[in-house]
């Protein structure tokens, strides 16, 4: 199957591979995978608390160029995005973007579904944080 | 399967297709399209190979589209659609992922478009965890031939125990069709399809640089 220049372009030169300080109240992380192939994708992002803006993106995914490329378009898209738009993100969207085939759309879902779930790892990490504090201030 | 023969009608007492052939024409009928009911074989996960291999030649040359040359044209067709259905089927039941994937499907459980939701997040984790490391090895300069041998070896022990687990979940939905066993069977097919991924992975020889 023939991948579109974009694809092979992020592909060979991946965008912000790496990983961001897991256990950061800033960091939230989001591990998918895809099981009907058996890719395992990983995208971590950095917010700043006071504007809630997405200051750094990461990944790692081991899987196919599509995969690759949906996760490293997603972390360029990401940085400078609130989190609340960065929840606008929509698989069809990196599909339009990286024209991939119908039989890699589930690509580009694991790439959405990582962006959710890294978010909501940082809303979880936020909340349990306010709630820490309240029960130090009742306390 | 329709239960009235697309030749006879099925009019007369008895004339019944709810068979391969109708009871009272003898036409051949078209082919079932649920696998288990093409073998004549109830639903269900544990099969015995060679039973499911006679049943196969029996019906290859039950069905042999040069046994129907001489029949009408309609009948031809469908000794030509039944041999087709006999090869598709005979492939995916005689082989137990396959046959569960199936069962899966006829079930109502969507095998192909799941999402993460469907894999437990320990296992994501350590699939990543197991990729990252196999991933140093192949990078390194020394010879990892033994160390990757090695994560082979302990992949395929993983796979083993997640067979023998599967087998104990066929028999029990056999007995039972209990809806959540099936739902851990898919997560046990998940979990299969990631560590033979792992499997692969360990078992190419890195390119030298
Ligand atoms: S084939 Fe699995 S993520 Fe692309
Ligand atoms: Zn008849």
């Amino acid at each position: 199957m023939a991948y579109s220049d974009k694809v092979l372009d992020h592909y060979n030169h991946p965008r912000n591979v790496g990983s961001l300080d897991k256990s950061s109240a800033s960091v939230g992380t989001g591990m998918v995978g895809a099981p009907e192939c058996g890719d395992v994708m990983k995208l971590q992002i950095r917010v700043n608390e006071e504007n809630g803006i997405i200051e750094d993106a990461k990944f790692k995914t081991f899987g196919c160029g599509s995969a690759i490329a949906s996760s490293s378009l997603a972390t360029e898209w990401l940085k400078g995005k609130t989190v609340d738009e960065a929840l606008q993100i929509k698989n069809t969207d990196i599909v339009n973007e990286l024209s991939l085939p119908p039989v890699k759309i589930h690509c580009s879902v694991l790439a959405e579904d990582a962006i959710k779930a890294a978010i909501s790892d940082y809303r979880t990490k936020q909340s349990s944080k306010v709630n820490t504090l309240a029960e130090q201030t009742v306390a | 399967m329709s239960a009235v023969c697309w030749n006879c009608g099925g009019g007369a007492p008895g004339a019944e297709a709810s068979g391969r052939f109708c009871t009272a024409c003898k036409a051949l009928q078209p082919p079932a399209t649920d696998y288990f009911e093409f073998f004549e074989l109830p639903r269900q996960l544990v099969l015995d190979p060679k039973d499911l291999e006679k049943r196969f030649y029996a019906l290859s040359r039950q069905l042999h589209p040069d046994l129907f040359s001489r029949k009408s044209s309609r009948e031809q067709e469908y000794s030509l659609e039944s041999a087709a259905v006999l090869n598709d089927a005979y492939r995916v039941l005689k082989d137990p992922i396959a046959r569960a994937l199936y069962v899966l499907k006829l079930e109502g459980f969507d095998t192909g478009e799941q999402t993460t939701k469907d894999v437990p997040p320990e296992l994501l984790e350590e699939v990543f965890e197991l990729n990252m490391a196999l991933e140093e090895l192949r990078m390194g300069d020394t010879d990892v031939l033994p160390q990757l041998e090695a994560a082979r070896l302990r992949f395929e022990n993983m796979r083993d125990e997640t067979d023998a687990e599967l087998q104990t979940k066929f028999g029990a939905w056999d007995a039972s069709h209990e809806r959540n066993i099936l739902t851990e069977i898919r997560g046990l097919l998940n979990r299969r399809k990631y560590v033979t991924n792992l499997i692969d992975k360990a078992s190419h020889v890195p390119d030298r640089v």
